[in-house]
């Protein structure tokens, strides 16, 4: 039995997450269809019995359903989803080829299989053409909860345009005088057609836009750095060829603001997981990836990974306060399987390539930035090298000879004092060092000197499993 | 005057710093980490098969320092505020001396080996001496004797008092017209034998000169006598120790330090001899057992390492053979033994007659 599917299932408690896993499989039929679709989440408030409750549609113009896609959930007994959930769901779908749209109620509490399905009178199609599904629960539960965790979950979306599909939240219930009305709260417009370049570039944007409203108290605006990096596996036995895409942003916020105001909890950063074009509680795979990365090699040590509730939390070590690291990990199977239990697992290779390409990107393209913790340490000297280096320059008596050297700095004459001599040459030496950090994790041997006289520090290469059917490269290169 | 290197002169060295400098700054510009050579010299190694280079004075190797690693990085930093230090100095005509320099930056420099390191690397690059950079060195030698010279304009007239002890210049480049009526050198160990010989009035009786390193010697004493012996070209004799730090003593005074093993073409002085004490003196002058110490463990260390000098066996094989016999006996005696006699024994007995019958190798 394929086991992701039914982990997204178990863990979390809410029973919204039924509904996520509705949400997956409509966003897998959209993606089959391979036609402009719409996908829409429709919540509305009802009373019945005296109590309120909230219907939740999953509604697609996709493929039609297949009854496989459900026959992996379970009824959780727990009291908490007793009290909210009546284990009901009623599905309507329609395939292109089909004449009718079959309506059928799924009773998740029945253990009996022959029990569970519960067929109701079909409706006829008229001879019209289309395609999709609408699938629906009813739980007891408060509108205004319901709607922030959907919120919430489909801001993550926006991150993911997924190809030609359109989203929507809905929001319906009746008016003081009883009329039904609808309010849409979120559109979501996906991308016009599926390309790898594309994909990634969605990714990093939505990102991007993320990361800056999740921290607009803190007004960072530009000072994001991004990496991208995606690895492919070209296919295998398995079956289907998969692709890893990640983002890395470093921000670092204003460093006027007081560490006061600085929460707990933004310590702690979320790594955003995706798959097939869906938030997900992130594979194990990709944790382990995640662990695996020789973090050293960029200046970074990573305390702890924490899981809480399906979010993974990394916490670093030594993080200045003004540092954040934002990670966003997107794993998707180029060919669509409409049926979960399909897919293979996420390669933690792949996850790991892909999460070390962006890093490598983000370094290659911002010379400070994660810098491996022994450039660090020789960066702490560049300002004092800078200051003498400057001295020497400038309190030497042969004033061609100044000449000579500012010039070469590409500093003008006019602009020749020691702070702006100092800062110069400090920055090129911060910029070598960062060059060379950069070039001695790509070449796996370390420059050798004729006599050492010091121990030399053995660098951690983590070796790169290399397998004949993989590929990485940063989004530059397609 | 000391030889004078044509190409240690201020303005040559000046000009040598700035090319160093912009040597670096024109790395930096073009994005490149600078890497700094520093040739390695080592007056003597362990490799006792003959096959070593150490008998030329050529470099053994060369050292690569860059921005690469963090601990060469402190030492590039290091380097340069010596060098910066040492270009005002040079500019300016000022002196100073190690220790003035460590005062400078003692959080960065962290202790006066560090400056010491430093300097001896700016030597080798810039191929010069301490002296031509104007670091001063401590001078603490003494001198005495048949001897007058110049130093700075001044004249010192040891002659008139060949039994007091002047100290010996420390600007030994300053020192010129050096006069002499003295028939040899005698080089000793430690301060209390240069004084027991100025008390015996050994000048009087013995047309020499006296010197005393007071231990070690230091720089400047040991090319005061490089300088002697160049100028006066008399025979040059040791009297130290019989114990592994005067063997030590001995051999920095013909071979050069291994820490100033890039500059011993010009602080050794290779015409010295060993006068004593042998360890073969005891039979001959008499000195009873109560006078003999035992060696120690760690004296047993120093002269097990000292066998292993290529130099010994190579220039010196017989005072080789001396060190083996010392560990063989398992005793050491200083030349104060020698009063076991008579307070003048050493001055009026001992040296006359080694001297004289050319006990000395």
């Amino acid at each position: 039995m394929e086991v992701s599917s039914v982990q997204m299932l178990y863990t979390h408690v809410i029973d919204f997450l039924y509904s996520k896993t509705l949400i997956f499989c409509a966003v897998q039929r959209c993606r089959l269809a391979d036609d402009l679709c719409r996908l829409s989440v429709k919540l509305t408030s009802f009373s019945r019995f005296g109590r309120s409750l909230v219907r939740i549609s999953v509604s697609d113009t996709g493929v039609g359903s297949k009854l496989e896609e459900y026959q992996y959930l379970k009824y959780r007994n727990d009291a908490v989803l007793t009290n909210q959930w009546d284990g009901m769901i009623s599905l309507a779908t329609t395939s292109i080829s089909d004449s009718e749209i079959h309506n059928l109620n799924l009773n998740l509490k029945e253990s009996d299989s022959a029990g569970r399905l519960i067929k109701l009178p079909s409706t006829a199609k008229n001879g019209d053409k289309f395609s999709g599904t609408e699938v629906s629960v009813s739980i007891s539960k408060s509108l205004d909860d319901l709607l922030a965790e959907v919120t919430c979950f489909l801001q993550k979306m926006i991150l993911v345009k997924i190809p030609k599909v359109v989203m929507e939240l809905l929001v319906g219930g009746n008016d003081p005088l009883g009329s039904q009305i609808e309010s849409r709260i979120l559109a979501i417009e996906g991308s016009s057609a599926y390309s790898p370049v594309e994909s990634i570039k969605c990714l990093e944007v939505g990102f991007k836009d993320y990361v800056r409203n999740r921290h607009t108290v803190f007004s960072i605006g530009e000072t994001l750095k991004v990496g991208t990096g995606v690895a492919n596996s070209s296919g295998s036995s398995q079956g289907n060829s998969q692709v890893v895409e990640a983002v890395v942003i470093i921000s670092e916020m204003s460093e006027q603001f007081p560490s006061s105001c600085i929460r707990e909890q933004d310590m702690k950063m979320e790594v955003l997981y995706f798959k097939d074009f869906v938030p997900c509680s992130i594979a194990q795979s990709a944790v382990d990836a995640l662990t695996s990365i020789n973090w050293k090699s960029y200046g970074l040590a990573l305390r702890s990974i924490a899981d809480h509730d399906g979010c993974i939390m990394l916490e670093w070590e030594n993080l200045p306060q003004y540092f954040h690291v934002h990670i966003a990990i997107h794993c998707y199977h180029r060919q669509v399987k409409q049926l979960v239990a399909q897919n293979s697992l996420p390669d933690r290779n792949l996850a790991r390539k892909a999460v070390k390409c962006a890093l490598d990107d983000l370094k290659e393209n911002n010379h400070r930035v994660l810098l491996s913790t022994r450039a660090l340490k020789i960066c702490d000297c560049a300002p004092d090298l800078a200051k003498t280096l400057a001295r020497l320059i400038l309190s030497s008596n042969d004033l061609n000879f100044q000449e000579e050297c500012c010039s070469l700095l590409g500093l003008q004459s006019r602009r020749v004092n020691m702070d702006n001599v100092g800062n110069c040459i400090r920055d090129k030496i911060v910029s070598v060092i960062g060059l060379n950090d950069r070039n001695s994790q790509k070449h796996k041997d370390a420059p050798s000197f004729l006599f050492e006289d010091d121990y030399l520090q053995k660098e951690d290469f983590m070796d790169e499993e290399y397998q004949e059917d993989e590929e990485a490269y940063n989004s530059l290169d397609l | 005057m000391e030889g004078k290197r044509s190409n240690t002169q201020p303005l040559t060295l000046l000009r040598k710093i700035k090319g160093f400098t912009g040597s670096i700054v024109e790395d930096l510009a073009r994005g490149r980490a600078p890497t700094i050579y520093i040739d390695r010299f080592k007056n003597y190694c362990t490799d006792t098969s003959g096959n070593c280079s150490c008998s030329s004075d050529g470099s053994t190797g060369r050292e690569a320092i860059s921005l690469k690693r963090e601990c060469h990085a402190r030492r590039i930093d290091v380097l340069l505020r010596v060098l910066l230090i040492i270009q005002q100095l040079l500019q300016e005509s000022r002196h100073g001396s190690k220790r003035d320099i460590y005062y400078m930056h003692p959080t960065v420099f962290k202790e006066p080996s560090v400056v010491d390191r430093a300097i001896n690397d700016i030597c080798i690059l810039l191929q010069c001496s301490r002296h031509n950079l104007n670091v001063v060195s401590v001078g603490n030698g003494l001198v005495m004797g048949w001897l007058r010279y110049v130093e700075s304009g001044r004249k010192i007239d040891c002659i008139s008092n060949p039994n007091t002890a002047y100290p010996i210049p420390v600007h030994v480049e300053e020192v010129d017209d050096i006069i002499s009526v003295a028939q040899y050198v005698l080089v000793v160990e430690k301060e209390s034998v240069f004084h027991r010989l100025a008390n015996d009035q050994f000048g009087k009786r013995n047309r020499c000169i006296v010197i005393t390193g007071r231990g070690y010697p230091d720089v400047p004493t040991r090319r005061f006598l490089r300088l002697l012996v160049d100028k006066l070209h008399l025979p040059v004799y040791c009297l130290v120790d019989c114990d592994p730090y005067g063997f030590d003593i001995l051999t920095t005074y013909k071979f050069g330090s291994l820490q100033m093993a890039y500059d011993a073409k010009f602080l050794r002085v290779c015409e010295i001899q060993w006068l004593g004490v042998f360890i073969q003196d005891c039979d001959n002058y008499s000195i009873p057992q109560q006078c003999l110490l035992p060696l120690t463990a760690e004296d047993k260390r120093k002269v097990e390492a000292m066998l292993l000098r290529c130099y010994l066996q190579r220039e010196v094989p017989k005072w080789r053979f001396e060190l083996e016999l010392l560990l063989h006996k398992g005793v050491k005696f200083e030349i104060e033994a020698l009063s076991v006699h008579s307070l003048t024994f050493l001055s009026h007995e001992y040296l006359p007659s080694k001297i004289q019958s050319g006990g000395y190798i």
